[in-house]
């Protein structure tokens, strides 16, 4: 024997507005409505025809958000030796680790530098893939890649012109980094050599 | 047939086995660097110490069976031992993994991860040494990475016979060298030291940096170098890192080449020749069927070599050696009534290059004669007056020996002179892009898988045979 089913009733979670006269007659309550979008409008019409500010709204991709947060994950960089060539030595680490498959690096082989034989001769994200997980980061072993706060230039007509490379990763100003002093060399150890 | 235990399991080993062998055999596996099956045993990396019951512990590479010996593989004494020898190993070892193409199949990293896991403990500076030494042309050696386990030194003097390498001083500064008149370069096995080397020292320079080894995957495959037909791993980028933004042709290219152990042909060895399969395979492509020279569709060109066949009194045909035993049945089956058939020799060898030794090299340059000739008979091409028509499989054969009154149906891989003269020309796929077998020159079938997709516009040669024995529209 089944039970009857109790019909649905759905729990009223609001308050039922509370309306006046002045609410009821809507025409008068519309024309309030357009007269506070209006005077936004126009505020901002004039301080735009003044040469200020006036919304909050950024004008991306012209502009750029000014509060992004210190450990915002955003545009790659390539970290450069005291001489300008990437502190990358191209282990395929970050490939390696990528969840979305994005770096494609090409090795390369240096027999006159003996202590970095391998570089990167090419280095190439795919920002239209990329998931900004920053897992690179925590594999790389030489500290050659880092995220710094600000978006890379996504917009584009073009998915396949989205990927950067060695060379756009590599235009960044190291003086800039206040909270990493650059160059970081890993703490030696008492008693070991540092090639150890 | 003295009865011994490992580990406990009763076992009946041969006289003349050591305990390593039989352990092998049974499934216990004992870690081991110098140690090689087709090598001497030198012992000297320890690094297959056992336990034996009143014995204590001692090398499992060098001792031969006794009668209820007991065996221990993995006791808490020889873990600590094991652990201990993986320090002396890489005491000086510069743990350079990042940058080594070794790395993902170094022993040296798999047994510190399976039996160490421990960090350095030396204090002492770590001893210097020659980083990239010009072995030859084909070898680079790093001394920093060597462990000095001399399986490239005993490998040239037992297997290949060059007695190219050798070691030079002792101890901590002693180094592999080459002997002075005795140059690496002239052994033709030479690369063969790259594989059996446990760790990074010995480096191929035509892989050298070229990908991580876990980007690749391996097809089995058979080297259509000579008649030996060894069977190797075609390495290949693997399908899923399959590269977007860098030269495309990085996933369609062989990465590397490398022996597939097989006793019955040869064993885990192949020569250099093997290892620049790549040169054969990755010459410009024919991808285009053609009619004296003309660019047309392939059914166009089916039409009209099937309209040259029908029409032809004396046609002959000259079959590829470089063709699949199952290529070479279809033919013999579809078009082997039609065609007076002739094996042609497609590619003979190179000047230097070493032509016969006992080891593996076979004078015959070509994988199958074996079975073209069982097919098709040992008769040299021959055209007796009144041949019209010609059918050429293959490359390798000078279009001046065909009789200039004869039509020419020509299949071929690669982009040659000969395709615009012949008057039907199809382009073929090769090996990599195919199933098959090859019969070795002491009857032996191995089998080769494809490694990539058949480039746009190749058919394979086995379809295109097919299609021409089928008789063409408006001729009986």
């Amino acid at each position: 024997m089944t039970t009857p089913r109790r019909p649905y009733v759905r729990r009223q979670y609001w308050n039922e507005p509370t309306m006046g006269w002045w609410e009821r007659s809507y025409l008068l309550e519309v024309v309030r409505g357009l007269a506070i979008t209006g005077g936004v409008f126009l505020r901002n019409m004039g301080k735009w025809l003044t040469g200020r500010k006036g919304a909050l709204t950024a004008y991306y991709p012209e502009e750029i958000r000014a509060d992004y947060a210190a450990g915002n994950r955003g545009k790659h960089i390539l970290t450069q030796r005291p001489d300008g060539r990437p502190q990358c030595v191209a282990c395929n680490m970050c490939a390696t680790v990528c969840p979305a498959q994005v770096i494609e690096i090409d090795a390369a082989f240096d027999p006159d530098d003996p202590a970095h034989p391998k570089y990167p001769s090419r280095f190439e994200i795919d920002y239209s893939r990329c998931v900004f997980c920053g897992f690179c980061v925590e594999a790389c072993p030489e500290d050659a890649i880092r995220m710094v706060k600000e978006t890379p230039d996504l917009p584009g007509f073009d998915r396949d012109r989205m990927w950067l490379g060695k060379e756009e990763l590599l235009n960044w100003q190291p003086h800039a980094d206040v909270s990493k002093p650059y160059p970081v060399r890993p703490a030696a150890e008492p008693g070991r050599s540092p090639d150890a | 047939m003295p009865e011994i235990f490992i580990n406990g399991q009763a076992i009946e080993a041969r006289d003349d086995q050591t305990v390593m062998e039989v352990a092998r055999e049974h499934g216990h596996f004992i870690p081991y660097f110098c140690w090689h099956p087709r090598l001497s045993v030198v012992g000297n990396c320890r690094m297959c110490l056992v336990e034996v019951e009143g014995r204590g512990l001692d090398i499992a590479c060098n001792m031969p069976v006794a009668k209820g010996m007991q065996v221990f593989t993995n006791s808490e004494e020889v873990q600590a031992h094991r652990k201990a020898i993986l320090q002396f190993i890489t005491l000086n070892h510069p743990v350079d993994c990042g940058i080594c193409d070794k790395a993902g199949e170094c022993t040296l990293q798999d047994y510190h991860y399976e039996y160490s896991g421990q960090r350095s403990l030396s204090h002492d500076e770590k001893v210097r040494s020659t980083k990239f030494y010009n072995l030859s042309n084909r070898i680079l050696l790093d001394n920093e990475r060597c462990i000095l386990c001399l399986r490239c030194t005993r490998f040239t003097h037992e297997v290949s016979k060059s007695m190219a390498l050798g070691v030079e001083r002792r101890g901590d500064i002693s180094n592999i060298r080459p002997v002075e008149d005795r140059p690496l370069s002239e052994d033709p096995y030479s690369d063969n030291i790259v594989d059996i080397c446990p760790v990074g020292a010995l480096l191929s320079r035509q892989f050298l940096h070229k990908s991580r080894v876990w980007f690749l995957q391996p097809t089995p495959s058979v080297c259509p170098g000579c008649a030996r037909g060894c069977t190797v791993q075609v390495w290949h980028r693997k399908p899923e890192w399959k590269l977007k933004a860098l030269d495309p042709r990085q996933n369609e290219n062989i990465a590397r080449v490398t022996p597939l152990d097989n006793p019955a042909v040869n064993g885990p060895w192949i020569c250099n020749k093997g290892r620049d399969l790549a040169q054969v395979f990755e010459r410009a492509r024919a991808d285009e069927p053609m009619l004296k020279g003309r660019p047309v569709t392939v059914p166009a060109a089916l039409d009209e070599a099937r309209r040259l066949i029908g029409a032809a009194r004396h046609p002959v045909a000259l079959v590829s050696n470089w063709g699949s035993n199952e290529e070479l049945e279809t033919f013999k089956d579809k078009l082997g009534e039609v065609f007076h058939c002739f094996v042609k020799q497609d590619w003979q060898a190179q000047p230097g290059e070493r032509i016969e030794d006992d080891l593996l090299i076979r004078g015959d340059k070509n994988p199958n004669t074996t079975r073209a000739r069982e097919l098709f008979g040992h008769a040299e091409p021959d055209f007796k007056d009144g041949t019209d028509l010609v059918l050429v499989w293959g490359e390798g054969f000078d279009f001046a020996r065909l009789p200039p009154q004869a039509r020419i149906i020509f299949l071929n891989s690669y982009l040659q002179p000969e395709n615009g003269h012949a008057d039907v020309f199809l382009p073929v796929s090769i090996q990599t892009e195919r199933h098959g077998h090859y019969t070795n020159f002491e009857g032996t079938i191995s089998a080769f898988e494809p490694c990539f997709e058949k480039k746009p516009g190749v058919q394979h040669a086995e379809d295109l045979i097919r299609a021409l024995a089928t008789p063409a529209r408006g001729h009986p």
